[in-house]
């Protein structure tokens, strides 16, 4: 089935959905951007539908052809389609209507399968057309039909004898009534009666004016006719504004959706800008009140109109309020507000901003109200989740702290009766060997940094997953972050059995330093511990999906039922109980690598032991080449 | 000057048990402050030839007090921080600070500091032309480079980013720092220039370039050539 992007297409959708079913066949979803044809907008709103289609069980397929009818040519013959259905929007003139037809003939013939058509009505059609052309039309329409009614009844009169001629006009008023509307029926009937008099009772056939009553015959059926055309425009008219209404509830009922999927107020907003600039050719914003009475306007897209301070403008929206009716559109400066009124009251402002500036007109207040009442509920929604996710952080750093007054009562407690333990026996009178002094002091010093490591990882963890911790990414050589971490680790252990291989062309990466760095001691360390009498690798390379960076070690490795667990906090495997850790490394290297937007792993490696490995992404633009680094170097020059 | 005059301004009762004794059996004169204002003051009336200012005092921010002793004095000062204070330490080294130390440090670490920064100070005016450290030689005057008594060749930039650093020889050099001597103001936030020059200039310079033993990153906040190698 072939998708347009019209609002309507929904309705395609859903036929395309109904068939298969009945069918029970497979459909496929197609698009076709025809490039010079499509905007931005249009290709936007495309996805959005087969999106729609992809959640009905429809196959998708986005096709890039110079014409639609390629484009549907081409995929049907790739999915061997059996029928194609194809929506048709009411042709404006007869040449979009040979155009489509001939569209449909090529597809038939080169496919080979049956078109079934599905007539939409775009909106866009019905205000297409400018007031002269209906004028026009109006009146060359008119002048037709009477001159076919003339010829009709003249005919009937002189062929069989039959006088009927007011029923043939009615019947022809009839037609222009409905075809034009009411406004078109009174000089069509006024019409009619200046050629009956003109055509029949003077000039032509005289004899036929004879029969008096012709006259009031006349009459009579033109207000008869007058009647049947009132009731006929009423039914028009309720026609129009069902057919608007169901327009509007598509209309809301993909709004809902689109909002529906909207995290944030931001991505609210932006839904919204968007939705109400396609309705109403407006630009839009919501206002959100910020610090110190001001509006944080969003989207964030310069060119927001100033507006009065919240304390001055949302009083205006209160049920209290002076102004006529607090639910009407507010006017004033250029634009347009309607409260985003939620559970507790107003609590923000739709701005819109008409294109061409002036009021917002009266008859399309209901639907900005729908479209407000929507979006509140959306803000409403999207808060809920925050104050939910902040309940939820909430609860999971009380159960940390528990978590942590259980692990660090024992933890810190250890280290700290050796201090005292060590610190007292050297303050005895009687003296020690030299040899136990330096030991118990060596001893204080170890414990002390044991200490001082376990209390900084417990800060650096509770920062990190509070959020606390800002994340300054910059782009970084890989080597340096590796070689610090490994001097680091040298300083305090002397030299490590680490292997280092880094690619000299590695890119430069966007990370923290500091962070990274951190990741890297622990996992290290880490190895170092497990396996202390053989190499620990350490290698990284480039993938499309971001930088690879590996630490593998010849340890015991890790068995496979603890591979997500080892990154828990306070998680420590059984046989690692007594070694001193508490188990709060690899869970800070989680947090870093989270926070980067990467992704960390343990995986057995080939051959035995553990290979840790860290992917980060490479997102952003890296920085400029560096011939353009600053002209002052070029002029120096060394002996 | 036999004895140098060393001025704590500390408030951590504790810390300044440490430092007084370890200090004064090192040949060095201590006065001690527990507060910014008193340090400020004792300052002014004993100009110290170092000062060990602590950046979180109960009554003044660290960066005030250094900023209202660097109005006046050229004398050397070294920051104690915490952990995780990397933003402040920045600061106070662009505002002037010559070092720095972070809680907890062992004794050995601020004396090394301590000794640096003196030297440096003696030798403000009158640096050393020709600097030795281990394998690796740097004469300043000549604009030489030598491994082993090889030469090394090193492009314009490289140089300039060698000597920028040689002149705080064992001192921490910031980002902002280095990039400002020798880039010039166009270099102010463009950091992975010093960053891939430094990787350059290691490749040329060290051994084990993924062990780097003279040109050491300090992590966030700039680099230091380390002279301590064989002391």
């Amino acid at each position: 089935m072939a998708l347009g992007s019209e609002a309507q297409t929904l309705r395609l959708v859903h036929t395309g959905f109904r068939m298969a079913r009945e069918q029970g066949r497979p459909w496929v979803a197609v698009h076709v951007e025809v490039p010079s044809w499509e905007t931005a907008a249009e290709a936007d709103q495309a996805r959005v539908w087969l999106r729609e289609a992809q959640d009905l069980g429809a196959a998708t397929a986005w096709v890039v052809e110079t014409s639609v009818c390629d484009g549907i040519i081409e995929e049907g013959r790739r999915r061997r389609a059996s029928q194609v259905v194809m929506g048709r929007n009411r042709p404006r003139s007869p040449w979009d209507r040979l155009e489509h037809t001939r569209t449909q003939e090529a597809i038939r013939r080169s496919l080979g399968v049956r078109i079934v058509n599905l007539p939409l009505e775009s909106p866009a059609a019905e205000a297409a057309a400018p007031v002269w052309q209906d004028l026009l039309g109006m009146v060359v329409g008119s002048g037709t039909v009477l001159a076919m009614c003339c010829i009709f009844a003249s005919a009937l009169y002189v062929g069989i004898g039959f006088p009927g001629i007011p029923p043939v006009f009615a019947l022809g008023v009839g037609y222009l009534a409905h075809r034009w509307g009411r406004a078109c029926s009174i000089p069509a009937t006024l019409a009619a009666v200046l050629v009956f008099d003109f055509w029949f009772q003077h000039r032509w056939l005289p004899g036929a004016a004879e029969e008096w009553s012709n006259s009031l015959d006349l009459a009579a059926t033109l207000v008869l006719v007058q009647m049947v055309v009132f009731l006929v425009d009423r039914l028009h008219q309720e026609t129009r504004s069902l057919r608007r209404r169901e327009a509007e509830t598509l209309l809301l009922m993909v709004l809902g959706r689109a909002l529906g999927r909207c995290d944030s107020a931001r991505e609210v907003a932006a839904v919204l800008a968007e939705r109400l600039q396609g309705l109403f050719q407006a630009q839009a914003w919501v206002l959100v009140p910020g610090p110190e009475d001001t509006w944080r306007a969003l989207p964030e897209a310069p060119g927001a109109p100033s507006c009065p301070r919240p304390s001055e403008l949302l009083p205006l929206f209160s049920a209290a309020a002076t102004r006529a009716d607090p639910f009407e559109p507010l006017f004033m400066d250029g634009c347009s507000f309607v409260a985003l009124a939620g559970q507790g009251g107003a609590d923000g402002l739709l701005q819109l901003r008409l294109e061409g500036g002036g009021r917002f007109p009266q008859e399309s207040w209901g639907l900005f109200q729908s479209v407000a009442v929507q979006g509140a509920l959306a803000l409403e929604r999207v808060r809920w989740l925050e104050e939910a996710q902040q309940a939820r952080l909430d609860t999971e750093s009380e159960r940390l702290r528990n978590t942590l007054l259980g692990a660090v009562s024992h933890d810190l407690r250890t280290p700290l009766a050796a201090i005292q333990g060590a610190a007292t026996s050297l303050m005895l009178p009687e003296p020690l060997p030299e040899a136990t002094r330096m030991d118990l002091l060596a001893m204080i010093r170890e414990e002390s940094e044991r200490l001082a490591r376990l209390l900084g990882d417990l800060l650096e963890l509770t920062r990190l997953q509070s959020g606390a911790i800002r994340i300054q990414k910059e782009w970084q050589l890989l080597d340096e972050v590796v070689g610090s971490a490994v001097v680091h680790l040298e300083a305090r252990q002397g030299p490590l059995p680490i292997r280092v291989e880094l690619p000299e062309d590695l890119p430069l990466v966007p990370l923290d330093g500091a962070l990274m760095e951190q990741v890297l001691i622990n996992l290290l360390g880490n190895a170092l511990r497990h396996a202390p009498d053989s190499p620990v690798d350490l290698r990284a390379w480039e993938e499309p999906a971001g930088i690879q960076l590996e630490i593998a070690d010849r340890g015991p490795g890790i068995p496979a039922e603890f591979h997500l667990r080892v990154f828990d906090k306070f998680f420590r495997m059984p046989r690692d109980r007594k070694d001193g850790g508490v188990g709060l490394g690899l869970a800070i290297c989680g947090a870093i690598v989270k926070i980067h937007d990467g992704s960390i792993w343990v995986e057995d490696r080939p051959g035995g032991g553990a290979r840790f490995r860290i992917s980060l992404p490479l997102d952003g633009l890296p920085p400029g080449p560096l011939e353009t680094a600053p002209p002052t170097l070029t002029q120096e020059s060394l002996p | 000057m036999s004895q140098p005059l060393i001025l704590i301004i500390e408030d951590e009762a504790s810390l300044r048990r440490f430092l007084v004794p370890t200090l004064a059996n090192h040949d060095y004169q201590v006065l001690t402050a527990a507060s910014g204002a008193d340090g400020l003051a004792m300052a002014r009336s004993h100009n110290p030839d170092l000062i060990l200012l602590d950046l979180g005092l109960p009554d003044l921010d660290g960066g005030q007090v250094l900023e209202s002793l660097r109005q006046w004095s050229r004398k050397p000062i070294l920051i104690i921080s915490a952990r995780n204070q990397e933003q402040d330490k920045v600061r106070a080294l662009d505002l002037g600070a010559d070092d720095y130390l972070t809680k907890p440090f062992g004794a050995e670490e601020l004396l090394a500091r301590i000794r640096v920064a003196l030297r440096h100070a003696s030798h403000a005016t009158l640096e050393t032309p020709v600097l030795q450290c281990g394998a690796l030689k740097l004469d300043l005057e000549r604009r030489e480079v030598a491994m082993d008594g090889t030469p090394v060749r090193l492009t314009p930039l490289e140089y300039r980013l060698l000597e920028a650093l040689a002149q705080r020889a064992g001192k921490v050099a910031t980002h902002a720092q280095l990039l400002n001597e020798v880039w010039g103001p166009v270099g102010a936030g463009q950091t992975h220039y010093l960053r891939i020059y430094m990787g350059t200039l290691r490749r040329k310079l060290e051994p084990d370039p993924t062990r780097p033993r003279y040109l050491l990153t300090e992590p966030s906040i700039g680099y230091r050539l380390n002279i301590e190698e064989d002391q």
